[in-house]
């Protein structure tokens, strides 16, 4: 058992994909499917690198926004209900938050370095979770869609920026995501996905990719593209086919994406 | 007359000691900390450190020492610097968040808490290692130490030296990444020398 819980696989996508599809199953009678995704995240970051607090380094900030995000999304949903302007402020804030987060490695940056990327961070995640909580939060599938194709691209990104644990976590959220995604496409029948879904999953995308630029070597052009995921899986498609196609083509929108973010970000031929 | 000379000689005695404490610079193109790791259960992967800067303090009298060595973690190299077609190699992984975060945590530091002698000589420097924003206790052995005038200055600088090991568990400074396949504990091997202020 533990040789098993040992492997990479395990850890960053069949474990975070069943936890999801157990938790997405079971929360979804009461409009909380969403909760899905971040329980497959903390899931395989458990068994990748173990969830710890202390010391307070750039990843655990993230993790306990992260945290934050799923705690503040179920109560956007059912109490505070967020209009179209209160989606673009929330991911302005979640932005501010990455820049707070990623600042004791830019200080230690050169000065245009520092304004590079930690404009790239801010806005990335104003983009991705702006757009995402506008446009997508009322699509389950869109919203899935784009949750799997920004954890697998922000995933592969991040092992060509030379992290294999942040590599590792975006796998974990894309499993996390198509746990999310299948009971939906199996039944033929959306859950609710709202911000209890977008704020978290996207965060945490959002997050693995900058992370993956300001701690490893993903540039900064890559993390742009990827911001372009939501927008991209917002665009026209099958909306009145079944769900499986929605999904499976909503996805490819994103995937498109991901991986012309993946391309540029592989590397030059020497260090 | 008597109580005064007494006094003033009780006075300047730890003024007396405390200038027999020497003081050293350490030399940082002789000075490289190397780390041994077992890779997936088979080989032990060898790597170091190129760059370090610190300085050291030894008092024979009264049998005490101090040591500080900054680390540039960023200076990590294990042979496999060339992409030679991958997308990454190993000394860029080594300088990811997945084991020594550079970006994050420049430098390691190694600050004595106490020096143990055997003889006339330092045996033990018994300290905190702090890697990635935690602090732990180490121990690191001298197997030699050796003192004497720096030939290359026909003699005019003087300089001590020899070599230390110790070992420490990755996962104690919060390094997970890989275990078991690529293991926990460390093991420290490092040259240095320092030359005399």
């Amino acid at each position: 058992m533990e040789q098993l819980l040992a492997n990479p696989a395990v850890q960053a996508g069949i474990a975070p994909f069943f936890v999801a599809l157990i938790v997405a199953i079971a929360l979804s009678p009461f409009r909380l499917a969403g909760i899905a995704v971040i329980a497959a995240f903390l899931v395989g970051m458990h068994l990748l690198t173990g969830i710890q607090f202390t010391p307070l380094t750039v990843t655990r900030k993230f993790l306990i926004l992260a945290i934050v995000a799923a705690l503040l999304g179920p109560l956007l949903d059912f109490v505070l209900k967020p209009a179209r302007f209160g989606a673009f402020a929330l991911g302005a804030a979640t932005a501010l938050c990455s820049v707070w987060v990623l600042w004791p490695v830019l200080v230690q940056q050169p000065l245009q370095e520092a304004w590079l990327l930690g404009g790239s961070a801010f806005l990335a995640i104003a983009v991705m979770v702006g757009f995402a909580q506008a446009r997508l939060a009322d699509d389950a599938i869109r919203a899935g869609a784009a949750a799997l194709a920004l954890g697998l691209g922000a995933g592969v990104a991040a092992v060509l920026g030379a992290s294999l644990v942040y590599g590792l976590y975006g796998v974990a959220l894309g499993a996390g995501a198509g746990g999310y995604l299948l009971p939906q496409m199996m039944r033929g029948k959306r859950t609710a996905a709202g911000a209890t879904f977008v704020l978290p999953a996207i965060s945490i995308g959002g997050f693995i990719a900058v992370g993956a630029m300001a701690l490893a070597e993903l540039p900064w052009y890559s993390v742009l593209i990827l911001a372009l995921i939501p927008v991209a899986v917002g665009l026209p498609g099958p909306d009145r086919g079944p769900v499986w196609l929605q999904a499976v083509v909503f996805s490819l929108y994103g995937l498109v994406i991901a991986g012309i973010a993946c391309v540029v970000a592989w590397p030059s031929t020497q260090p | 007359m008597k109580p005064l000379v007494v006094g003033l000689f009780v006075v300047a005695l730890p003024l007396t000691a405390a200038a027999q404490a020497e003081n050293y610079n350490i030399d940082p193109y002789h000075t490289y900390p190397y780390f041994e790791i077992e890779h997936l259960g088979t080989a032990m992967l060898r790597g170091r450190f190129d760059k370090t800067a610190g300085k050291f303090s030894i008092d024979r009298t009264a049998k005490t020492g101090e040591l500080e060595v900054v680390i540039q973690t960023g200076s990590v190299t294990t042979g496999d610097n060339d992409r030679d077609g991958r997308p990454r190699t190993r000394d860029e992984h080594l300088r990811a968040p997945d084991f020594f975060n550079v970006a994050e945590f420049p430098t390691m530091v190694l600050r004595s808490t106490a020096v143990r002698f055997a003889g006339d000589n330092p045996d033990t420097i018994e300290g905190n290692l702090t890697l990635l924003g935690v602090t732990k206790p180490v121990t690191l052995r001298i197997e030699r130490w050796r003192c004497g005038p720096d030939p290359r200055t026909q003699g005019r600088r003087f300089q001590c030296g020899g070599n230390a090991t110790g070992s420490f568990k990755r996962s104690d400074f919060g390094m997970r990444f890989g275990i078991p396949n690529v293991g926990d504990e460390v093991r420290l091997w490092m040259s240095f020398y320092g030359f005399r202020q």
